[in-house]
């Protein structure tokens, strides 16, 4: 998982995999960013090629403590998986996301 | 006569196996013929085992330092493929896993779900405290 911001934006890179070994990482690691008030994030999943129940559950709990302290969350770059997924289980309603980078940057201007 | 490739894995329900077994299943699915132009189908399965999988490290040997024994017996068939996980911890309850309202969305119990979405059929058993889920896909027709 890397962690890098740009123009006020937080970026989180998540890696091949996003499952039950990483997502108590990624909860806590969100945790920890939303502690400043209106953290614009973006989880960025290009990397990511397999995502499970734990994963899915870790991004909704993240975006539920962005919001919490007035932040945004948007998703980018999500894999054929993960899109499936996001659509079975509706969080594409639920979550923003963006095919392309550039667009889930400016989706916060 | 259909006589099925055995495969037979004895390990404690570490998630420390988690990773390497999921990349197993992925790849022993994958090296079937029937479905080698199916990769969402090879996608469900390898989830429905990760699952599974996860359930009884995180459940049935939940607060566990040293996670107890599961067996994972994979039978490949002529036209479907069985995977039997067995363990030792915390029985489930089957009628507890409703469908999820996906109305409002879960940070959790989507894992059964997922099973019973991906898999065509998904037995769960529990006695004489040992509990077996046995879950099945046929192979895509082509």
């Amino acid at each position: 998982m890397e962690i890098e911001k740009k123009d006020g934006i937080t970026i989180i890179t998540t890696d091949e995999r996003l499952d039950a070994v990483v997502a108590p990482k990624l909860k806590d690691t969100v945790k920890k960013i939303a502690e400043e008030t209106a953290t614009k994030l973006i989880i960025d999943l290009e990397k990511t090629k397999f995502i499970d129940s734990s994963g899915c559950g870790a991004l909704v709990a993240s975006l539920r403590t962005l919001i919490k302290n007035q932040g945004d969350m948007k998703i980018a770059r999500p894999s054929p998986q993960a899109q499936t997924l996001f659509q079975l289980t509706r969080l594409h309603r639920v979550f923003e996301i963006y095919e392309d980078m550039d667009q889930a940057i400016k989706s916060f201007s | 006569m259909d006589n099925p490739i055995k495969v037979k894995i004895e390990s404690n329900a570490d998630l420390l196996l988690l990773r390497p077994l999921d990349v197993f299943v992925r790849q022993l699915v994958q090296q079937i013929p029937a479905f080698a132009d199916h990769p969402s189908e090879v996608d469900g399965i390898e989830l429905a085992f990760n699952e599974a999988y996860t359930n009884v490290s995180r459940h049935a040997y939940k607060g566990r330092d040293t996670k107890g024994p599961i067996s994972i017996g994979i039978l490949i068939h002529l036209d479907r493929i069985e995977i039997c996980l067995e363990d030792y911890g915390i029985s489930f309850d089957p009628a507890q896993a409703k469908t999820p309202n996906l109305d409002e969305p879960r940070e959790g119990g989507l894992g059964v779900w997922f099973i019973k979405k991906f898999m065509d059929q998904a037995i769960y058993n529990s006695s004489d405290g040992k509990n077996v889920l046995l879950m099945m896909k046929r192979f895509p027709k082509s």
